[in-house]
């Protein structure tokens, strides 16, 4: 039974429901003319995730066998690096990001990894931050990296 | 007419011809980069136009700005992942033509179609700029609110098999372009007291998260499925008895397109959404509609690409941009000289007309470098699949900060990846989530002065004007329509349920 409760797409739906609850609490403590229009999508929202979740458990989908994959360490490599490039700048998060990338995409030849690393990371940061004048988050009040 | 012909003169010079070429080709690839569209596509331009003449600057801005609306749809349509917003509806019927092994097929269609819509908008900005203009005008809060009403519902059509699903996705989209500040009061909303969110979340982020990083997500799961391998692009542009069979959705769209690009604040994504949506209700072929059909490509691009036409009838006959893109070309255009607004075709008429040739030329253009700009993005695609994602990571991540320079939107593109993955995973459909976004500022802000308009008065919206009732009319036709549809499926399911298998 809890097995079937933990089911993803139940914990999908029942996710979802609860933010737009809690998203609902906030717009209606809220001004009444600002939060016209999201009470109204916020009931909408409420009333289809309750739907989707009756669905999902009256459906029973079969639960699939749980697989190990490092898709989360790209995934959080992917938030993090996100993150911190409003302290870091863009280079330094950019750069272990392309490489993992590489790595988790089986780009594993050092000179490749290295290379790939330089050419997506550091080449396309300096050709949109130095050459095209594309300002991007930087480390430094000067700009350089 | 001969100010027509010195227009063409103007427009036929080697230089602003050399502009067009070279503006058209960047835009193609800006634009088939997640994340890079129009907006970076100017800002990198920009700057290298202030040493040309008023054509030639234009032309090369034009040119970056038609071929990166068009450029949108090669990813959209190779890897599923939009270059543009205005792409986003190619993917409905673009990717899954790709998955059956219809790429040439489809990117000749998006090419074809994009071309004749672009076209069609030129003549129809030469033809009837003025009518159309004061045509437009005559959509106030209320006609815009019963329009963006009508495009909502196609939310109903992309999400077939999971309506509720993509209702519930429809309104996260539109619960995300609420964040920030209220755009009638100003007060803050959803912000729970971060100062960053006030400036709200913006399109670009949102669509290279759902879209680009979440499609990484979903292609490093498949990494070893074969059916997961980028196929290899090539163009094969349809026949003329091909296109003398689409020809009314050809027509169809593009009109649609020139005429939402005539109304300020609409732009190119929502016209490819509003005739997505009439061509699920309209195309002899709707039931094809999302699993791999030519006409839903047709839709989408026809009319995105006529956008790029009329939306210079607001801009230059009005002085009001229409959108983000308008407003850097009519800041180019004041750069240069040129005063958009109700005195300019009296004033610089030679000038207009040149822009609406150079406008022609760039389509043309278009039309010719579409060839050896997929090539280059075969040869692109044909590198080690770790490669070709380490630099969709870069792109996405260079595209979702560049148009603000706000770190925030980094984050924004991060966890929307996170959720357009985990939301894939449940089944739901992501389109619904863009179309929220895209039109749901509309949606509120015209509802918001309607109300205001008509004194807080709801029931008024319905007899406003002929217009606003024959749009609500067809609302309410499309919901009955799409009830009665649904309610005949679910009779003949059950019927055939019941039947005994022989």
């Amino acid at each position: 039974m809890t097995s079937t409760l933990l089911h993803p797409r139940i914990v999908t739906a029942f996710a979802l429901l609860l933010v737009g609850a809690g998203l609902s609490i906030t717009a209606w403590q809220g001004p009444d003319d600002a939060m016209l229009v999201p009470r109204f999508v916020l009931t909408i929202w409420c009333a289809t995730a309750l739907m989707v979740l009756i669905g999902e458990l009256i459906r029973r989908a079969p639960v699939a066998k749980a697989q190990r994959s490092p898709l989360p360490l790209l995934m959080a490599a992917v938030l993090i690096a996100a993150i911190a490039t409003a302290s870091l700048g863009f280079l330094i998060p950019a750069l272990p990001l392309v490489a993992l990338t590489l790595w988790l995409f089986r780009v594993r030849q050092p000179l490749w990894l290295v290379l790939g690393t330089l050419i997506l990371g550091g080449g396309l940061w300096f050709l949109f931050h130095h050459v095209l004048l594309i300002r991007l988050p930087t480390l430094l009040a000067s700009g350089l990296i | 007419m001969d100010i027509v012909l010195a227009a063409a003169a103007d427009a036929f010079t080697w230089q602003a011809l050399l502009a067009i070429v070279v503006g058209t080709w960047a835009g193609i690839i800006i634009g088939g980069l997640p994340g890079l569209g129009s907006v970076v596509g100017l800002t990198i331009f920009l700057p290298f136009t202030f040493g040309m003449d008023v054509i030639t600057s234009m032309a090369l801005l034009i040119g970056v700005y038609c071929g990166s609306v068009y450029g949108g749809s090669i990813t959209a349509i190779l890897i599923n992942t939009p270059g543009t917003p205005q792409a986003a509806a190619t993917t409905f019927d673009g990717y899954p033509m790709t998955q059956q092994g219809r790429v040439g097929e489809a990117l000749g269609w998006a090419t074809f179609a994009s071309f004749f819509g672009g076209v069609l908008s030129c003549v129809m900005l030469i033809v009837g700029a003025p009518q159309l203009a004061k045509f437009a005008v005559n959509f106030g809060s209320i006609e815009v609110f019963a329009l963006v009403c009508l495009a909502m519902l196609c939310i109903v059509g992309v999400s077939r098999g999971s309506t509720l699903k993509g209702i519930l996705c429809g309104m996260m989209g539109f619960l995300f372009s609420m964040v920030g500040s209220d755009p009638i009061t100003g007060a803050d909303r959803f912000t729970f007291g971060q100062y960053a969110l006030s400036s709200g979340l913006t399109l670009i982020p949102v669509v290279v998260g759902a879209f680009a990083l979440s499609e990484i997500f979903v292609r490093f799961a498949s990494r070893d499925d074969e059916a997961a391998r980028i196929p290899e692009a090539r163009l094969t542009f349809p026949g003329l008895r091909d296109i003398g069979r689409r020809m009314v959705e050809l027509l169809r769209g593009s009109f649609i397109g020139g005429f939402i690009g005539a109304l300020p604040g609409t732009g190119a994504a929502a016209a490819a959404f509003i005739s997505y949506a009439s061509a699920q209700k309209l195309s002899p072929r709707r039931q094809h509609l999302g699993k791999g059909e030519p006409d839903g490509l047709i839709a989408s691009e026809s009319s995105n690409n006529a956008v790029t036409g009329s939306s210079f009838i607001p801009t230059l006959a009005l002085g009001i941009p229409g959108d983000v893109v308008t407003a850097m070309m009519m800041g180019a255009m004041v750069i240069h000289g040129i005063t958009p607004g109700v005195r300019l075709m009296a004033d610089q008429a030679q000038t207009v007309y040149a822009l609406f040739v150079v406008l022609i030329i760039v389509n043309v253009a278009m039309l010719i470098l579409s060839k050896p700009s997929i090539g280059l993005f075969r040869y692109l695609f044909k590198l080690p699949q770790g490669f070709v994602m380490g630099g969709i990571v870069m792109f996405s991540f260079i595209g979702a900060v560049s148009v603000r320079g706000n770190p925030l939107d980094l984050i924004v593109a991060a966890v929307t990846g996170l959720l357009a993955y985990v939301l894939r995973r449940g089944g739901y459909p992501l389109a619904p989530l863009v179309i929220g976004m895209v039109l749901g500022p509309e949606l509120e802000s015209s509802l918001r002065r309607g109300l205001l308009i008509s004194r807080g008065d709801f029931s008024a919206f319905f007899t406003h004007s002929t217009i606003a009732s024959v749009l609500f009319v067809l609302i309410a036709l499309f919901i009955a329509g799409t009830l009665w549809s649904g309610f005949s499926q679910w009779r003949k399911d059950r019927a055939a349920a019941g039947t005994p298998a022989a």
